[in-house]
């Protein structure tokens, strides 16, 4: 990593704030991109604050990827951190940044690293070869209509032999990701209209129709493993997160840090076990695939304890905060984790080897995970009407600074903000920190209960908003 | 009832509609005109063949023409961009345009028509059937009636279905374009009822026949 290295920050809201934070932490320059609808973000005003009004341009699409390079070449960035969500896992620009005339860094895996493992088709065949449990169904997206109902029907079949009382099947679009595009499917004569529907909504959403057919399995738990690797073979893991509490469109609500409490709660399997399996069996996968950046390894954990690999996400996760949260490095005393300052460190070159850099590097044995750490996403959504999404504008906004508390937004706390219909409408990430599971509760409710959230839609309607679910949730937390 | 004559009058008095042209995306900015030139829109059936070139903008070593959208005279150009790198949306021309026979019936047809507004700012798509059957013959061929299922609204990444609540009729305008971003109010169609087909029809004949444009405007 050199001083003089430039990052644009090729992302929007929270994502980019912590990015531009990350920047200024390691000392580096950067340019960050808004479209008009954005113009009253945090992230722009943090990056005028903190770099001037050059560090802010308008461009016209956070996915035109035209754009952004020639913001890099006019701002003179040498890297681009792609956040989450856009180009985060796209191959195709990684390889276009690292490749093109004026070369870029990508902060992020390498983009072969991100075509392998981004697919998950791919990432299923790694696993199997590793001897590492998957999700059955099918292993390739599957165009044809005859061929999916042929794979529902032994999946119903399958499960029927299993004793599986009720057998589901899912109907995933092949490039979706994020929890979009999914549907359940337990009549097998409703199959084809719902795979018509994903096949459709895939077509219009992601430019391919590709469709997945995996069995479903019920009442899992949904597990991830935070790894982070450096560019020249080193792997590390920043434990488990637990990320079961979601929308019913799966989306992630709660994410709590880490995936299971075996010292406080009881489970009907081992559960220190399974976190042991699941985070061995992500570093033996990053280091098969020569890993080179942060990502996030997903599974589904059965009630009886039987882990499946899901898929891999190559890029940092929204929830990258919680992991942080419980993490200490043990050579860098009194220093907070951050994870997105590691990825660019990382992504920019530096070692995790401690030979090769005793000041940044760290082995595994550095690595203290204490306490627990919760993540509530507040969203301006209606629970009650199937998480609709509400857009308004939003006049208050206030909670109380505590030192077990870190709340990221992009929504101000001094003016108003209008919500952008063009994005998902997230408010900000509040994690909180206690050193047992139920003082990281008794902490998370307090927090909420104290929370100011108030704002109104075009026709005077009153704010709709995820805080009651988050509370009624925060109550059984990691029980499974 | 609307006074179609009045309408006109008004329109006939002030004919011309100031157009600002702002630069589609970054990059850096080359003006080909100065103020007074005259620039004709884009003509063809389908729009096919390209308006005047204003300026070009260059990213990525790609120069791309930006092209006059309508037909008129150049009233100012901002020459300090000129040869600068410009932000998406920087507004660089303004083009004084005459009103075409086509505009101010689309004016004058939405104080006519029954207009069914967006509830939200959102994408705005036909049902598949609708959307088949106005691909193949036209919206006019499409009847639609208070209650029916007409639209999907996506935003946020998420679909919801909208039904049509207003005079069962005929949809004689759209107002949307495939993933373009509708604002909340604005409208999405025109919808003529039966009883009122000749009503508007009358409002065209009279467009046509009365709105006078200069040479060459079309």
């Amino acid at each position: 990593m050199k001083q003089t290295d430039k990052v644009l920050v090729a992302n929007r809201g929270e994502i980019a704030m912590r990015i531009v934070q990350a920047c200024a932490k390691l000392g580096l320059d950067f340019v960050c991109v808004y479209t008009d609808v954005d113009h009253a973000s945090g992230h722009v005003r943090l990056a005028r604050k903190m770099g001037g009004d050059a560090a802010a341009v308008r461009i016209s699409s956070y996915r035109d990827a035209n754009e952004l390079f020639s913001v890099a070449d006019a701002a003179g960035a040498t890297a681009i951190h792609p956040g989450y969500g856009f180009f985060a896992e796209d191959f195709r620009f990684a390889r276009r940044a690292t490749e093109r005339r004026r070369k870029l860094t990508f902060i992020g895996p390498s983009w072969s690293v991100i075509r392998e493992l981004g697919d998950k088709i791919n990432t299923k065949r790694l696993a199997r070869g590793l001897g590492v449990p998957t999700v059955p169904g099918s292993d390739r997206p599957i165009y044809d209509e005859m061929e999916a109902e042929e794979i529902a029907e032994n999946l119903f079949a399958f499960q029927s032999e299993q004793g599986v009382e009720k057998p589901l099947v899912l109907v995933k679009a092949s490039a979706g990701g994020g929890g979009m595009g999914i549907e359940e499917v337990h009549d097998p004569d409703a199959f084809r209209q719902v795979f018509r529907r994903i096949r459709n909504y895939a077509k219009r959403q992601f430019g391919d129709d590709g469709v997945l057919v995996e069995q479903r399995i019920m009442n899992f738990n949904h597990l991830e493993v935070q790894v982070v690797a450096d560019r020249h073979g080193h792997v590390r893991h920043f434990g488990t997160r637990n990320c079961s509490v979601q929308s019913t469109g799966h989306q992630k609500r709660i994410e709590v840090a880490p995936g299971f409490a075996p010292g406080e709660l009881k489970y009907s399997f081992d559960a220190a076990r399974v976190l042991e399996e699941i985070k061995n069996h992500s570093l033996a996968i990053a280091q098969a695939a020569c890993y080179d950046n942060v990502g996030t390894w997903e599974w589904i954990v059965t009630p009886k304890g039987d882990p499946f690999l899901m898929e891999v996400n190559t890029r940092i996760q929204v929830e990258n905060g919680v992991s942080a949260i419980i993490a200490r490095i043990g050579r860098r005393e009194g220093e907070e984790v951050d994870l997105i300052a590691e990825q660019i460190r990382l992504g920019l070159g530096a070692h995790l080897d401690t030979e090769k850099d005793a000041k940044t590097g760290f082995d595994q044995e550095d690595i203290r995970l204490e306490g627990v750490g919760i993540e509530y996403r507040l969203i301006a959504e209606d629970p009650a009407r199937g998480f609709s999404p509400w857009t308004g504008r939003i006049e208050r906004f206030d909670f109380v600074e505590e030192p077990w508390l870190k709340v990221h937004s992009q929504v101000p706390r001094d003016e108003p903000y209008d919500i952008p219909t063009e994005y998902d409408p997230n408010l900000a990430l509040a994690i909180v920190w206690g050193r047992t599971l139920a003082e990281a509760k008794e902490r998370g409710l307090g927090f909420l209960d104290k929370l100011v959230l108030e704002g109104k839609d075009s026709s005077g309607g009153g704010l709709k908003s995820n805080v009651a679910f988050l509370r009624e949730k925060t109550a059984n937390l990691l029980e499974f | 009832m609307i006074d179609v004559k009045a309408l006109l009058e008004e329109m006939k008095a002030s004919p011309y509609t100031m157009v600002e042209v702002a630069t589609p995306h970054t990059g850096v900015l080359s003006l080909s005109l100065a103020p007074g030139a005259q620039v004709r829109g884009p003509l063809g059936s389908w729009k096919e063949k390209k308006g005047t070139t204003l300026a070009t903008i260059e990213r990525e070593r790609n120069v791309k023409p930006i092209h006059a959208p309508t037909n008129g005279v150049v009233e100012s150009v901002a020459s300090d961009l000129d040869t600068a790198f410009v932000q998406a949306a920087t507004p660089f021309c303004t083009i004084r345009h005459y009103l075409t026979k086509a505009e101010v019936l689309a004016a004058i047809l939405k104080k006519a028509l029954f207009l069914f507004p967006a509830p939200e700012r959102a994408k705005y798509y036909f049902v598949p059937e609708v959307d088949k059957k106005v691909r193949a013959s036209g919206s006019r061929a499409v009847k639609v009636r208070d209650g029916m299922e007409l639209f999907i609204v996506s935003r946020m990444k998420r679909e919801s279905p909208l039904a049509y609540s207003g005079p069962a009729g005929i949809i004689y305008a759209v107002y949307f374009g495939l993933a373009d971003n509708v604002d909340a109010g604005d409208p999405l169609i025109g919808v003529c009822p039966a009883d009122q087909l000749a009503v508007i029809q009358d409002v065209v004949n009279r467009v046509q026949a009365e709105w006078e444009e200069p040479e060459g405007n079309g």
